[in-house]
């Protein structure tokens, strides 16, 4: 724990970890989307008809949603395969301990996937606007209860004192006190990740941001960036006090490690994404236009802060679990064959993914509506 | 490995733990075949328009992927999570050693996974605005993907029941490619392709927009690669010749239940394979919505009877010869016997203060350890009603030589007094809970059951039985 995050670990141990963490990194990108879209939708629809018929991004959200939901559960696995290594007893634990709490959240996930594509469906449009705001807003909560799910749980494998009574009681609750606000920490962070996603997406089908061309998609006087840039600056401001308030109720060894020479590089690494973010953002609404360098500049600064909360998330857990076990078992893991067998079929399916990609978008005919490329 | 891991054990109440996961498994089983066998049956059908052997086929497969995509890309993928949050539930410490072993198996598998989301989605969105050639392309990464993602957990799952080579080797080839994998390939496959043509026939008459005359055409074509279920009573037979023998013992006779399970799946194929081969393939019958729904359901009937006897035949393991369906290691019950099975148990009762005395409370945990993952204490398969009829005497007899009272369970894996306390347990149950009850600690009791423990040995009931010269007292 005295070398930077994921140095000064056996290297099974490393290993593992630095997978765990940039698979989770994966499903946060597109988790991210999900969450924060849902919400983005079903404050939309609140918002009242005329309103999501001149937001384009509502219209975005409606059609890609589904897809999204489908890569985020896709992209879950395999930090979910990982963890199972890292941490199998804790997360099993845990798993156990919540019962059908836990199980709740497949059934939950099924219906809120069900609502998304029912929201593109042609049967919802013939429906009154209560329907859509209802549809809309289930499927939210719907996610906003995984999300929540998993943080119970998460903070649930880390408190191996209170397994013993927690099962006595036959609770299926584990309430604790940073749990609101580390919920909340990943709930704002979402609205930064949908706000940089929303804008690629948007420049590469074609949808103006701003100035005359965006002016049909003006909603209560913010042209589309500017919406944007509000989503993200309000969601970073929001997660940086949310964090602010989750600081006081971690164990001491945890903030130890968050800023100590473990963590203390990626928190850097986090502040610093913050700030860029906030600074482009700024720059991109008072001029109205996002211009490629500054988007990827608020990319690059977006991609800091997410990698460095997982690898704090991460930081948090190594200070309360007892490594000197479980490193042993990933050793153990590591020793097993197949790694080579795995890089080569990763390898090919990811050449095969670029490659469908690349096909469809060069031989598709006739265009989406309101896109370029038809890609 | 350790001898025993300790879990907060679920209690699911009156319901058995396997049910839970045949249950789940037997949907999730069904719409990932349905998955593998559409997208074989699309790459046919295109390619059969592209041979301009089939006009229709265009339209009906994009009306199908439809279907495809919202079913088995909802459904399909998260009942896949939920099998896996499941087995957790029923058995952490199978999914532990699975996951161990084969992560890298899995993290491939993951691979395909992906890719089969991103063709297949792309598929669904820009399908209709593809040439003929980029859509064969597309449906045959979908549907190759689909099939290796069948592949490899085809190969984690049969070495549950026939790890071969591994358990001496540890090796992860050995165990993937083990005698159980290329049959029980082969036959997920062609069950694939059957629930893929009667899903078809189904949706023929369901999608509107086809005259009759097109519909008959195209349940002809559908419904073709149905003539592969004549070769399903070989491969059967040749995926039951690969299992083991007890296992094999256990659906022809051994167990009512399993032999009930066999039968279901082999009758409703055999009623599905004849209508197929006579009806469908050499009369030309059209086959209406009723008849293709109440087909397909019949294969459903199939899937669940298989699915219960792959999960039932494994007894009393979860990983042959490796651990226990009570997730007690094989090698570890002769080091229980000694330290006990609740020692280490951080656990306590959920109920504890009901019981009158800490033996019972001993007599609850033993119970939870041991036996709760196939029994319960009154509901399904209850030990209460199992042993209604028993005197003291025989319960201590029978429990302590466990593997041979039925070589579906395992030894038991405690000391004498863990066995006397299930023992009371049982009697207080049976005589209605009541507020006090006499703790029995009698030195000659237990140095009986010792006795007899020890004679059980420490081997599975069919190692035992095997080696058995014939004389076993009941
Ligand atoms: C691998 C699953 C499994 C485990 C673990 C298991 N059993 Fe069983 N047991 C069974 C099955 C299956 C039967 C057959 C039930 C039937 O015939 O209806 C059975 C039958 C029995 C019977 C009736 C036997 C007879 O001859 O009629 C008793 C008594 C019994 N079990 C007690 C126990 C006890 C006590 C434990 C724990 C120490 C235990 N079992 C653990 C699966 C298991
Ligand atoms: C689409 C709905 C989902 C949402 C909103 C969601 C949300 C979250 C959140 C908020 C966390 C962080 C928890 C924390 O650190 O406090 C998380 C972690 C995680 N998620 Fe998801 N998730 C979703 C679906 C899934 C699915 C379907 C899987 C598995 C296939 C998955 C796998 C994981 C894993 C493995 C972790 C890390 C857990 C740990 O380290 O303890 N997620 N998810």
């Amino acid at each position: 724990m005295n070398a930077v995050f994921p140095t000064g670990f056996p290297p099974a141990t490393a290993f593992y970890l630095v997978l765990l963490v940039a698979t989770l990194l994966l499903h946060m990108v597109f988790m991210h989307y999900v969450l924060a879209g849902s919400a983005y939708l079903a404050v939309g629809r609140l918002m009242g008809r005329q309103w999501c018929r001149r937001c384009g991004w509502q219209r975005l959200l409606v059609d890609w949603l589904p897809f999204a939901t489908g890569l985020a559960i896709t992209a879950g696995v395999a930090p979910l395969l990982f963890v199972q290594i890292l941490y199998q007893r804790e997360f099993y634990s845990a798993n156990l301990l919540l019962s059908h709490r836990w199980m709740a959240i497949l059934p939950v996930l099924i219906v809120a996937f069900y609502l998304l594509y029912l929201q593109k469906s042609a049967w919802i449009g013939r429906r009154g606007w209560g329907w859509q705001i209802a549809v809309a807003a289930t499927a939210f909560a719907g996610f906003a209860f995984i999300a929540w799910s998993w943080t119970e749980n998460h903070l649930l494998s880390l408190d191996e004192a209170a397994w013993p009574t927690l099962y006595a009681s036959g609770d299926l609750r584990y309430a604790t006190a940073g749990l609101v606000a580390r919920l909340a920490v990943w709930f704002l962070a979402a609205f930064p990740t949908l706000a940089i996603e929303l804008a690629w997406q948007g420049r590469l089908l074609g949808i103006p941001l701003s100035g005359p061309a965006a002016a049909g998609e003006t909603v209560a006087g913010l042209s589309p960036l500017r919406r944007l840039a509000m989503t993200a600056l309000a969601g970073l401001v929001g997660m940086a006090a949310a964090a602010a308030v989750y600081w006081p109720t971690l164990p001491a060894e945890s903030r130890e490690a968050i800023a100590g020479p473990l963590g203390r590089p990626w928190l850097v690494a986090a502040a610093a994404g913050v700030a860029v973010q906030v600074i482009c953002w700024l720059i991109a609404a008072s001029r109205d236009r996002l211009p490629s360098g500054l988007a990827t500049l608020a990319t690059a600064g977006w991609l800091a802060t997410l990698a460095g909360l997982v690898v704090l998330r991460e930081a948090i857990r190594l200070a309360t679990v007892d490594l000197d076990t479980l490193a042993e078992l990933h050793a153990e893991a590591a020793g097993i064959g197949g790694l080579p067998v795995f890089l080569i079929f990763a390898g090919l399916n990811a050449a095969a993914i670029v490659w469908c990609i690349r096909m469809v978008a060069r031989r598709a005919v006739t265009p989406e509506p309101g896109s370029r490329s038809g890609s | 490995m350790t001898p025993l891991e300790h879990y907060p054990v679920v209690d699911l109440g009156p319901i058995m733990k396997g049910m839970a996961i045949g249950g789940l498994g037997i949907f999730h089983v069904f719409l990932a075949q349905f998955a593998i066998g559409g997208g074989m049956l699309l790459c046919y059908l295109q390619w059969l328009h592209m041979r301009g052997r089939c006009r229709l086929a265009r339209r009906f497969i994009d009306d199908y992927f439809k279907v495809l995509v919202l079913v088995s890309f909802v459904l399909g993928a998260v009942t896949g999570v939920a099998m896996w949050f499941t087995s957790i539930q029923v058995s952490p410490r199978t999914i532990g050693v699975m996951v161990r072993e084969f992560h890298w198996v899995w993290a491939t598998e993951w691979s395909f996974f992906c890719l089969e989301v991103v063709a297949g989605y792309l598929f669904f969105r820009f399908g209709p605005r593809l040439p003929d050639a980029s859509r064969l392309q597309l449906l045959g990464l979908y549907s190759f993907a689909s099939w290796m993602s069948l592949f490899w957990i085809n190969g984690i799952l049969s070495w549950q029941l026939t790890p071969g080579g591994w358990i001496e080797s540890r090796d992860v080839w050995q165990g993937f490619f083990n005698p159980g994998f290329l049959p029980s390939l082969l036959f997920r496959t062609i069950c694939s392709a059957a629930i893929a043509s009667l899903a078809a026939c189904v949706l023929i008459n369901l999608v509107p927009g086809f005259t009759r005359r097109e519909r008959e055409s195209l349940v002809a074509i559908c419904g073709r690669p149905l003539v592969l279920m004549l070769a399903m009573p070989l491969v059967g037979a040749w995926y039951f010749g690969s299992m083991p023998a007890d296992s094999r013992g256990w659906v022809t006779g051994g167990s009512v239940p399993m032999t009930m399970f066999l039968t279901m799946a082999v009758g409703a194929s055999a009623l599905i394979g004849l209508y197929a081969i006579f009806g469908i393939l050499r009369k030309q019958l059209y086959v209406n919505a009723a008849t293709a729904g109440l087909l397909l359901s019949l294969a459903f009937v199939a899937t669940a009877g298989g699915e219960f006897v792959r999960e039932g035949v494994r007894k009393p393991f979860t990983i042959r010869e490796y651990l226990y369906s009570n997730s007690v290691a094989r090698d570890g019950i002769a080091e229980l016997r000694q330290r006990g099975v609740t020692a280490d148990d951080p656990y306590p009762l959920r109920d504890e203060a009901a019981y009158p005395s800490e033996q019972l409370v001993l007599g609850g945990k033993v119970f939870r350890a041991q036996c709760s993952v196939c029994h319960t204490l009154g509901g399904v398969n209850s030990v209460i009603e199992l042993t209604g009829s028993w005197s003291l005497e025989q319960k201590r007899l029978n429990i302590a030589q466990l593997q041979q009272t039925k070589p579906f369970m395992p030894p038991f894996a405690g000391t004498p007094e863990e066995l006397e306390a299930l023992v009371q347990l049982i009697g207080w149950i049976d005589a209605g809970r009541p507020d006090a009850w006499e703790e029995s600690s009698d030195p000659a009791v237990l140095a009986e059951i010792r006795r007899w423990i020890d004679e059980a040995g420490t081997r599975p009931g069919h190692a035992s039985l095997a080696a058995a010269t014939g004389d076993r007292r009941r």
